[in-house]
C-alpha cells in the first residue's frame, strides 16, 4: 500500500470510528440503577416493537412508536412502558400505565433528541418482568431547539385539545397544546433559558375504562400528541392532564367521535 | 496507480477531510447561529495557536478558559427527575465558562464570563488566556472575539480545542462549570 493510500485509509478510519464510539452504552451504564433498580431486564423481542427513524429529520419532534404484540397464547399482558432517551439531560421521556394491561396496543408520540441517543420501550409485564428493546437515533439539539411557537401564541392556546379519529386504521390520536418548555430552551430575546415548564401527568379513558395514563417529563415534544390503539363503543373519550405548574386540563368528547 | 485507483483515492480523502473545504472568512459580527460548523482560520485581535503552542502555554502556566455550553439543571423540574449531563473532559486546570461563546449573551452572562476572566487574571496577571471548546466550533471563535473586544490583552483562540487536545494524547481532567456567582 503506498503511504498517500494509507494515510487516506487511516483518515477514514478515524473518521468512522466517530459514531461507533458514540454508540458505546455509557450512559445506560450510569442510568440503569436509577431507572430500573436492581431488577433484571430481558430481552423484549417477541412481545414489543419499537420503532424509530435512523435519522430523525427534526430532533424538536422525532416520532417514537412501540407496538406491544404479545403472541397468541402468551396470557401475560404488558401494565406499563417506560421510554428513555440514554443522551437526553432528562433521559425518562415518560412512563405509560396500562391499569387493565395490554397484549396488542400501539403508542406512538413525539420527542425530543439532545444528542445521537440510544432509545429505549421497557415494558412491564402483570408478572412483574421488564423486557426491554432498544434503537439508535441520529438527532441532535431537540431539547435546546427553540419552541416552534412564539410564548404569546403558546399562551393563548394553551390546554386546548384535539381528538382524532383514524376508524380505518383503528386509531385515535390526542393532542394538548401546551409549550412543553423544557428549560433547556433558550429565549431568543432574552438570552436566557425559558423556565421549565411541560405537561406532568395525562390520561385518556373510554366511558369508565382507562385507556392509558403517563408521567412525563420535558423530553416530550412541545404540543404533546399522542396516537394510539382504539375501537369506538360510542361512548365519550375523556382527556385529563396536569403540568408542572398545577394547571390541570380536561376535555370530553362525545361518543368516541373525534373533535 | 491506475487513473480509478486515483480517483478512488481522492474521493476517499474528500470524505476523510470531513468535505469541510477551506476555512471561511472572518465575519463582521458574532456568529449567531449553526455554531458546529468549520471556523475561521485566523480571529482579528487573538493569536491563534496549534495544540502543540497551546500544550506550550499550559506547560507555562497560562489561564485556561473553556467554552463549551451547556444548560445548567433546570430549577422547575418535577421532583425525583433524573437529570444527567454528559460528563466534560477538559485541559488540566481549566475554567468552564458555559453558555459564553453565543452569538449575543444576557447582561447575566456578560458578567459571568467577565467575572470569570477577571479572576483567573488576578490570580495570574501575566499569563496570556487561552480560549477554546472543541474543534470545528464557533462558541469559542465568538467568545475570544468578545474578549478581545472587551480589552483584555493576551487573547489567545485554541480552535481544536479538546478534540485537538485529545487526539495528541496530551492530559485531560473532567471538569465542571464555573458557578453562576
Amino acid at each position: 500500500m503506498s503511504a498517500s493510500i494509507r494515510i487516506a485509509a487511516l483518515a477514514l478510519s478515524t473518521l468512522l470510528a466517530g459514531p461507533a464510539l458514540a454508540q458505546e452504552e455509557t450512559a445506560w451504564g450510569e442510568l440503569r440503577s436509577q431507572i430500573v433498580g436492581a431488577r433484571e431486564v430481558g430481552d423484549a423481542a417477541g412481545l414489543i416493537e419499537l420503532v424509530t427513524p435512523k435519522r430523525a429529520e427534526d430532533a424538536a419532534i422525532v416520532p417514537l412508536e412501540v407496538k406491544l404484540h404479545l403472541a397468541p397464547g402468551d396470557t401475560r399482558k404488558v401494565t406499563a412502558l417506560t421510554l428513555v432517551v440514554d443522551e437526553n439531560p432528562a433521559p425518562v421521556v415518560g412512563t405509560f400505565r396500562f391499569p387493565e394491561g395490554r397484549q396488542a396496543f400501539d403508542l406512538q408520540t413525539r420527542v425530543r433528541v439532545n444528542s445521537y441517543s440510544w432509545v429505549r420501550a421497557i415494558a412491564e409485564t402483570d408478572d412483574g418482568r421488564l423486557h426491554m428493546t432498544k434503537a439508535y437515533v441520529k438527532a441532535a439539539g431537540g431539547c435546546s431547539a427553540p419552541a416552534a411557537k412564539d410564548p404569546a401564541e403558546a399562551l393563548a392556546n394553551l390546554g386546548q385539545m384535539r381528538f382524532r379519529v383514524f376508524a380505518d386504521r383503528g386509531e385515535a390520536q390526542v393532542q394538548l397544546r401546551h409549550p412543553n418548555y423544557s428549560g433547556l430552551q433558550m429565549d431568543q430575546v432574552t438570552r436566557l433559558y425559558t423556565p421549565a415548564w411541560y405537561v406532568e401527568k395525562l390520561s385518556v379513558r373510554q366511558g369508565d375504562k382507562p385507556l392509558f395514563s403517563m408521567v412525563g417529563g420535558i423530553s416530550i415534544s412541545e404540543d404533546p400528541t399522542f396516537r394510539f390503539s382504539f375501537a369506538k363503543t360510542g361512548e365519550p373519550v375523556t382527556v385529563e392532564a396536569v403540568d408542572t405548574q398545577g394547571r390541570s386540563f380536561r376535555q370530553t368528547f362525545p361518543a368516541g367521535e373525534g373533535s | 496507480m491506475r487513473r480509478a485507483g486515483r480517483l478512488a483515492l481522492g474521493a476517499l480523502l474528500l470524505l476523510a477531510l470531513g468535505a469541510a473545504g477551506p476555512a471561511p472568512p472572518e465575519p463582521e459580527g458574532y456568529r449567531m447561529e449553526a455554531f458546529r460548523a468549520p471556523t475561521p482560520a485566523t480571529l482579528q485581535g487573538a493569536t491563534v495557536v496549534t495544540t502543540a503552542e497551546a500544550e506550550r502555554l499550559w506547560r507555562a502556566g497560562a489561564i485556561l478558559v473553556d467554552v463549551l455550553p451547556q444548560p445548567r439543571a433546570p430549577k422547575d423540574l418535577a421532583p425525583g427527575t433524573i437529570f444527567r449531563l454528559p460528563p466534560r473532559d477538559s485541559l488540566p486546570g481549566a475554567t468552564w465558562l458555559v453558555d459564553v461563546g453565543y452569538g449575543a449573551l444576557a447582561p447575566q452572562t456578560e458578567a459571568y464570563f467577565r467575572r470569570g476572566l477577571d479572576r483567573a487574571r488576578s490570580e495570574r496577571p501575566d499569563q496570556p488566556i487561552v480560549i477554546f471548546c472543541e474543534r470545528d466550533c464557533w462558541m469559542s471563535w465568538n467568545a475570544a472575539k468578545r474578549a478581545v473586544a472587551w480589552g483584555y490583552k493576551g487573547i489567545h483562540w485554541y480552535p481544536d480545542g479538546t478534540t485537538g487536545w485529545r487526539e495528541a494524547g496530551l492530559p485531560l481532567e473532567r471538569a465542571t462549570p464555573a458557578p453562576e456567582e
